[in-house]
């Protein structure tokens, strides 16, 4: 199992990054090999450039400008994002990932003259986990429509493995949440995660204070 | 004069969408608009929310102060136009950051006692202009995000005023004719606008 962490959360002591620890502790404790990669400790520049989209077509150059993140992306059979939602959405950071590192010839194939829609690209990755906190409720989220996590489980769910397993979790109304609903949350998350490794792996829930 | 606020994201200046911009432009320096051209990529916006930018996001007597300029320009105007691509079924990473950084609270809604009302009450008109290279089947089956972003959250932190959302599905396969035919109807909408 060769899994890919995404984080994206400025401050280094959130819940957010609880979460991913208790991630990582489930894929360390299952013998998976783990990549992180935590865009903001990184300095991730999310903004696709102008010589970026003019190439953007021209696969194998268009992705030197994030090689590194591209071969993480073929490398995984595992892909997992943590982060906060932000106005229903990804952070711009982790969307501008997405732009940038999701490519043509890495993430998809345009349409070509064997085929006139766009086909997935990701079909190595056989698992896919998505876990994010939300200020909104659950009931607000769903009556927007959840545009972050549909961009995730669905739009690269899209692109992943026919078959693939993945799991969703959320933390709602983030702003009144209690250490009682974060330890049940963090719970929430570990099953997941044993759901998604595909059996049960004991390890302690993390420590946190923190509400964001 | 009524104020426009034009909110464009795209990074070149030989892509359709920059065709399309101008073409909003034109349409509402012609109807009478002064418009306030906010090219985010051209004044090299940077949308990454800072930690500390996190710690203070509730604070509403300083939270405006990063991005004072552009809260202003959003308070300013009374018609706001978005000119963008879909990529990856969302908004380009330079525009979720605008939401993310600029639409504060205080600012596009206001937080009293847990209860959320929208703010933005200068606005009168509203339109959204945008491509996608899905077409709207499968942007459907993926929920369409950006599609329900803006006429469910955009439209409602702009209440009461009009949203008009104009969008060119598949963007891969239509040809000349269809995105001739689509910036004819932009520039249509905005000689109404």
């Amino acid at each position: 199992m060769k899994a890919l962490v995404i984080h994206c959360h400025p401050r280094p002591g959130s819940f957010n990054a609880a979460i991913r620890d208790l991630v990582l502790a489930k894929l360390t404790a299952a013998g998976a090999e783990v990549r992180l990669r935590d865009l903001y400790a990184e300095g991730f520049q999310p903004v696709l450039t102008p010589d970026e989209w003019s190439g953007y077509l021209d696969s194998p150059a268009n992705r030197a400008p994030v090689e590194r993140h591209c071969a993480d992306v073929q490398w995984c059979d595992t892909l997992i994002f943590v982060y906060p939602t932000w106005w229903y959405g990804l952070p711009a950071m982790l969307k501008g990932w997405l732009d940038r590192v999701l490519l043509p010839d890495v993430a998809f194939l345009m349409p070509d003259a064997t085929s006139k829609i766009i086909r997935p690209g990701l079909q190595h990755i056989t698992r896919l986990g998505v876990f994010t906190t939300c200020g909104a409720s659950w009931w607000l989220t769903r009556l927007i429509g959840a545009p972050g996590r549909r961009q995730l489980v669905r739009g690269v769910g899209l692109l992943c493995a026919p078959r693939h397993t993945r799991v969703f979790a959320a933390h709602y109304l983030m702003d009144t949440s209690t250490p009682a609903s974060r330890s049940r949350h963090l719970a929430r998350v570990a099953a997941r995660m044993d759901r998604l490794i595909g059996r049960r792996i004991a390890v302690p829930l993390p420590q946190q204070m923190e509400t964001t | 004069m009524a104020r426009a606020l034009i909110l464009f994201a795209h990074p070149c200046e030989e892509s359709f969408s920059s065709i399309l911009h101008r073409t909003v432009l034109d349409g509402l320096q012609q109807r009478g608009w002064e418009v306030d051209d906010c090219d985010l990529y051209a004044e090299g916006f940077n949308p990454v929310l800072s930690a500390a930018e996190r710690r203070g996001y509730h604070d509403t007597a300083t939270n405006t102060a990063p991005v004072a300029d552009h809260v202003a320009r959003l308070q300013a105007a009374q018609g706001l136009v978005m000119v963008f691509p879909v990529w990856n079924y969302g908004y380009p990473a330079i525009l979720k950051g605008y939401f993310d950084r600029v639409f504060l609270p205080g600012v596009s809604f206001k937080l009293d006692n847990g209860k959320v009302s929208p703010a933005l009450k200068n606005f009168t008109k509203v339109a959204v202009v945008t491509t996608y290279g899905g077409t709207r089947f499968k942007s459907f089956l993926a929920g369409d995000p950006p599609r329900t972003l803006i006429k469910r959250t955009l439209r409602g932190l702009t209440w009461p005023a009009p949203l008009d959302f104009m969008a060119l599905y598949d963007m891969n396969n239509v040809g000349d004719s269809e995105r001739r035919a689509f910036q004819a109807r932009v520039a249509q909408r905005m000689a109404a606008f």
